[in-house]
């Protein structure tokens, strides 16, 4: 059960923000799923990777591939179910710590916690470049492989 | 449909587009596509976070400029849902000219989740954040009370049109000081997880997304633009929380 609780604050707490964004009603639910998903896939890796900014890295890829199937799915754009499920992801923890080392004094802790903050932005900004830019190029090869196909029906 | 007519109906969408929270890249798509589609031989269309330039040659060689500047945007996905549909109605099925101002009319006028609803869950977010960082349920419920009063005074600054950077400073110090208050007379000894769970509220998750599609999509302005918002949001916050925390504890020697 500790295992789960994070998800379902994080499905929670994405619900909440769906209605704050204004997401229609019959895809509250689908939206607030990715932030559970998120989560999920952020715990069950820790069992194998010890290493946090390549977990934050994984759960980007899976958010954005769920995001970018149901985009296709229910013909709506990629953003509702991206920008709801990834704020459980960004590091508001990182940026807080960081800025109390250094009003603490403690500069060389603060550097350290402001890099590792970073580091965790900049996975979450390759995760979503990574899995969209692939699955564009999937798509549009698909769209090309079968344009030509209908061309050599045409010429038959 | 005339040239004034396309252009007039194009650049509504467009705004209603840009001013609800699309990706820029977005935009100038559904925008080319519709004036294509609708007759236009060239259509160039420019768009950044707060500007619309809109150039088209229709086919008797009639050339019009339309330009519009963008003041007040808002978060509203569902307005950005319907119209992405419309356009592609447009596209496909040929609509009529007065009955896609009658659609891009009903989609503008779409009224959003109660008041009451939106600042429930605005309070609801933050007590969750709170328990996700590891606060007991009492330091759960100061949260939502935190989140009460930042989203009311992040509405009420909003409507006197106070700087975006200035109005998370705010939102900041409020979610320390009550925090520390809390801490003060005794309810909670987790400010820290407090704190984290009411300033997730005011993280720019929307800027953050769509800068990073508006690069990939290849539209560098923009996704500069909205990166450095969501730096200079994050950097509001971080001062808000540390002018309390750094003053008070000072003065009431927690």
């Amino acid at each position: 059960m500790a295992f789960l609780l994070p998800s379902i604050y994080a499905f929670g707490a994405s619900l909440a923000f769906a209605i704050v964004f204004n997401i229609r009603k019959d895809k509250l639910l689908l939206s607030a799923l990715g932030g559970a998903i998120g989560q999920l896939t952020f715990i069950l890796f820790q069992l194998v990777i010890p290493n946090d900014i390549t977990l934050y890295l994984l759960s980007t890829i899976a958010i954005s591939l769920y995001a970018e199937i149901l985009a296709r799915v229910t013909k709506s754009p990629t953003t509702i179910y991206l920008i709801v499920a990834l704020i459980p992801l960004v590091p508001g923890g990182g940026v807080y710590y960081t800025m109390l080392h250094f009003i603490k004094g403690e500069i060389d802790l603060g550097i350290i916690t402001g890099l590792h903050t970073l580091g965790i932005s900049g996975a979450l900004a390759m995760g979503i470049v990574i899995t969209s830019s692939s699955v564009t190029l999937l798509r549009k090869i698909i769209i090309t492989t079968q344009k030509k196909k209908k061309k050599v029906e045409v010429k038959q | 449909m005339t040239g004034s007519q396309l252009s007039y109906l194009v650049m509504e969408i467009g705004c209603v587009l840009l001013s609800n929270g699309a990706e820029t890249y977005r935009v100038e798509e559904s925008m080319t596509r519709i004036c294509l589609s609708m007759g236009a031989q060239e259509a160039e269309i420019f768009v950044v976070p707060t500007t619309i330039i809109l150039g088209i040659t229709m086919t008797n060689g009639e050339h019009l400029t339309r330009t519009r500047r963008l003041h007040l945007r808002g978060i509203d996905l569902t307005k950005v849902e319907c119209t992405n549909n419309l356009s592609r109605r447009i596209c496909y099925e040929s609509l009529s000219y007065n009955n896609s101002i009658f659609e891009i009319n009903r989609i503008k006028n779409k009224l959003p989740y109660p008041y009451y609803l939106q600042v429930l869950s605005f309070a609801f977010v933050a007590q969750l954040f709170t328990l996700f960082f590891g606060g007991n349920l009492v330091d759960s419920c100061i949260a939502f009370i935190i989140g009460l009063i930042i989203k009311l005074q992040f509405d009420i600054m909003t409507r006197f049109e106070g700087n975006i950077f200035f109005i998370n400073i705010v939102g900041g110090a409020i979610a320390a000081s009550i925090s520390l208050f809390m801490l003060k007379i005794g309810l909670t000894h987790q400010i820290d997880a407090i704190i984290i769970g009411s300033i997730m509220t005011l993280v720019p998750g929307l800027s953050i997304t769509n800068s990073i599609r508006d690069v990939i999509a290849g539209d560098y302005l923009s996704g500069l633009i909205k990166g450095i918002e969501a730096l200079l949001i994050g950097t509001g916050i971080a001062t808000g929380v540390a002018i309390p925390l750094s003053l008070l504890k000072s003065f009431w020697g927690i």
